[in-house]
């Protein structure tokens, strides 16, 4: 029997189409480098307009203790810091660099030299054994890392664990269990050794003695490769979950490695544990054995768009969405992430930040008739939180937002399995939305 | 860029099932029951089935389009499940206005007047059967015996089961099992053949429409009275409309409870009250009161009783 959650969850079609091999997008000659591309205050800039930058230097500094650097993804001229708008059509404050002919061409020769012989060729091991704790916390808060899963929560402050806390499992989290995106199998296929020795980083950081790496059962070639490459002087593991949504959200996966279920507002520490993505134990292998900062992420290009074009690359933040190859259906929703929680985007002049793992692109409107609720049970059913979805849908719609925080509204994680499950089309997930923002305190 | 780009909200995919689709699915579970009743009772059975449908889709048309002016909702199939379930309930001989009365009840008094669609309480072709039962009592109990297929005969009628063992004209040892489970027997259109009726039971379960927690706890409840009134469970179990009931009347998702515990409780509770009812009532045959009482306190098992939430909650948050 495989592990999973046990309450809710749903099967829908994985579409997990796109190549697993790695591409490399090239470098865009202007990159918009937005100063806040992770949850907590926007980092500082430490440049101004006309400084020259080279490719990984410090151009924005974490600005408080729930915050992260941002480095420069290309080198160039700083042209301008100014207000961009972000995908969501909201605004968002932005270094410009722009990039001259010479630098270009340094840059791609720099680039592949890191990706064909230092990546390939780097250990972190012999370096974990002369690190402190400490000084691995220090270089994954300098590098800028975030949480690559989507949340992109800063990990320094994940791994910096108070003396009073205590934590038993690192689980890395290799789920992927949003349809369509497969940039977390591209990295654990084509760099499960370094991906490993960056689990092994981060057990050091945080003193943690046991991890378990969990990956959604279709990924054989990602199991298959990460099991590869464990070495037996750590206490690391490959667990294969049940493919089902949501198996990696954070309490859904704490739950289906350990059984232990974390509480109504609690973190993961509470019950030992700490989760990071795959992606961001590859990113601190980066930071610690090659000295590069987060200036490059694997974003899936994938959805109603040519076979050929369903692509994993690796791509420079600040990469603006409209660079990649792809061409567009008639009628588009162009997805910042996965179909299930991902956010269409208004405009594709914005960049790739830290917390884009990929654009699904899906043809249609995607609008259903909205019908009546016929009480068929099903959002409860799929609900991993336990909740009564259609109840708070309904809070929400009469704004009676007292009552939902006393359903525990808050409890909702936004996975959206109960909106896609309803069979009359509801829109319950955004009441739910509604509901939830109006009734926190 | 020319390409239209649209925005909408997460999720962007859906599970492609439909309440239309659903209501088919429903459908075509009954059709072994359907074909079973013109198989045992002929033509009358068919145009009962036909004038049945007929006035439950005309009625839905006629309030939608005419009196609350709303976009007409027929594609979702629900009146016309309404009125083969209608129809299954009734006896094969009824005059065909007083089917199509209970057509017109059904979908103008128990649901439409409440709202349509997923806001009736009680369950439509429940309220249509109980109304003619109470109006035409006679009518309503004349239960043409099944007879060979297709000869439009004025067949021979008489008793069900269940009216039999409470007049005390039948011993129970003696009822034949097989023909009960295969529907040799008198009783309303649909309810004859426990094995159509599983068959449906098991495509409704397959299919993941509805879930055994209702069916099953309405058989537990009963046989639990029957055991304490030393009552054959099995007789009780085949004889009436106690399977047609369980399976596809006290299943109907508007008028359940939403949550496995709640409905555990109300299946129970339809269960016993069936049993009641038929034992110590003074009707024979139970299970429509017994679904209809339970269809009212549905909103209040759904008010208490709830899936399990996953995270218990934090002691110091509520306090």
């Amino acid at each position: 029997m495989s592990h999973t959650f046990k309450t809710g969850g749903i099967h829908p079609h994985g579409f997990k189409t796109a190549s697993p091999e790695i591409q490399f997008q090239s470098l865009p000659m202007t990159a918009t480098v937005l100063l806040s591309q992770h949850l907590g205050a926007p980092a500082a800039p430490i440049v101004g307009k006309g400084d020259k930058v080279t490719r990984g230097m410090l151009i924005a500094e974490s600005a408080s203790y729930v915050s992260a650097s941002v480095h420069a993804p290309i080198s160039g001229i700083v042209n301008s810091i100014e207000d961009v708008v972000l995908p969501n059509g909201k605004n968002g404050r932005a270094i410009i660099i722009k990039a001259d002919e010479t630098e270009h061409e340094s840059d791609i020769c720099a680039r592949v030299e890191y990706w064909t012989k230092t990546v390939p060729e780097a250990s972190s091991r012999d370096l974990s054994e002369s690190l402190s704790s400490k000084e691995i916390q220090s270089r994954i808060l300098s590098a800028g890392i975030v949480g690559l899963g989507g949340a992109t929560f800063p990990s320094h402050v994940k791994i910096g664990l108070k003396p009073t806390q205590k934590a038993d499992t690192l689980i890395i989290n290799g789920c992927e269990c949003e349809p369509y995106l497969m940039c977390d199998d591209a990295l654990m296929c084509t760099w499960a050794p370094q991906t490993v020795e960056g689990v092994e980083l981060i057990m050091k950081a945080a003193s943690i003695e046991k991890a378990v790496i969990a990956i959604e059962d279709n990924k054989p070639r990602a199991i298959k490769a990460m099991r590869s490459a464990l070495d037996s002087a750590h206490n690391i593991s490959v667990m294969p979950v049940k493919t089902k949504y949501p198996q990696g959200g954070e309490k859904q996966l704490i739950e289906a490695v350990t059984g232990r279920r974390v509480g109504s507002g609690g973190l993961p520490i509470s019950v030992g544990v700490i989760v990071h993505n795959v992606a961001t134990a590859f990113a601190v292998w980066q930071a610690v054995a090659t000295g590069q900062p987060l200036i490059e992420r694997i974003v899936t290009i994938t959805g109603d768009i040519p076979a050929g074009q369903r692509c994993n690359y690796m791509a420079a933040i600040g990469t603006p969405l409209a660079d990649f190859p792809y061409t567009l259906p008639e009628e588009a929703r162009v997805i910042v992430g996965g179909p299930m929680m991902g956010r269409t985007a208004v405009r594709l002049d914005t960049p790739v930040t830290k917390g884009t793992s990929g654009l699904t692109i899906l043809s249609g409107k995607g609008h259903r008739p909205i019908q009546p609720c016929i009480r068929c049970g099903a959002c409860s059913d799929a609900c991993p939180m336990g909740l009564d979805p259609y109840l708070l849908a309904t809070y929400g719609r009469l704004r009676m937002f007292e009552e939902a925080a006393a359903a525990d509204v808050a409890d909702c994680i936004e996975c959206g399995s109960c909106s896609w499950s309803c069979p009359s089309s509801r829109p319950i997930l955004d009441f739910i939305r509604v509901a939830k923002q109006r009734s926190r305190k | 860029m020319t390409q239209k780009i649209i925005f909408s909200p997460s999720p962007h995919i859906h599970t492609g099932r439909t309440t239309g689709g659903i209501m088919r699915h429903v459908l075509i579970a009954l059709a072994p029951a359907v074909a079973c009743a013109l198989w045992f009772f002929g033509l009358p059975a068919l145009w009962v089935l036909v004038t049945s449908v007929a006035s439950c889709v005309a009625t839905e048309w006629l309030i939608t389009r005419y009196m609350l002016r709303r976009p007409v909702s027929l594609s979702d199939c629900s009146a016309i499940l309404t009125g083969v379930l209608l129809a299954l309930t009734l006896p094969s001989g009824l005059p065909l206005w007083m089917a199509a009365a209970g057509g017109i009840v059904a979908i103008g008094i128990a649901k439409m007047a409440f709202g349509g669609l997923g806001c009736n309480i009680f369950n439509p072709a429940l309220v249509g059967r109980v109304f003619l039962l109470i109006s035409f009592p006679v009518a309503m109990t004349t239960w043409p015996l099944p007879a060979s297929p297709f000869t439009d005969t004025d067949g021979a009628t008489g008793a069900t089961v269940l009216s039999q063992l409470k007049m005390g004209l039948a011993d129970s040892g003696a009822l034949d099992m097989l023909g009960m489970f295969t529907g040799d027997m008198g009783g309303s259109m649909g309810e004859v053949s426990a094995a159509a009726l599983l068959l449906g039971f098991i495509y409704l379960l397959a299919l993941r429409i509805i879930k055994w927690h209702i069916p099953v706890s309405i058989v537990a409840g009963l046989v639990l009275v029957d055991l304490i009134a030393g009552f054959p469970p099995l007789t009780d179990i085949l004889s009436g409309g106690l399977l047609i009931g369980a399976i596809f009347m006290a299943t109907d998702y508007v008028t359940s409870p939403m949550s496995r515990r709640g409905m555990l409780l109300y299946g129970l509770m339809i269960g016993i009250n069936t049993a009641v009812i038929r034992r110590w009532g003074s009707y024979p045959e139970g299970i429509s009161f017994a679904i209809l009482i339970m269809n009212g306190a549905t909103p209040l098992i759904n008010r208490y009783m709830h899936n399990a939430r996953f995270s218990p909650r934090r002691k110091e948050a509520a306090a």
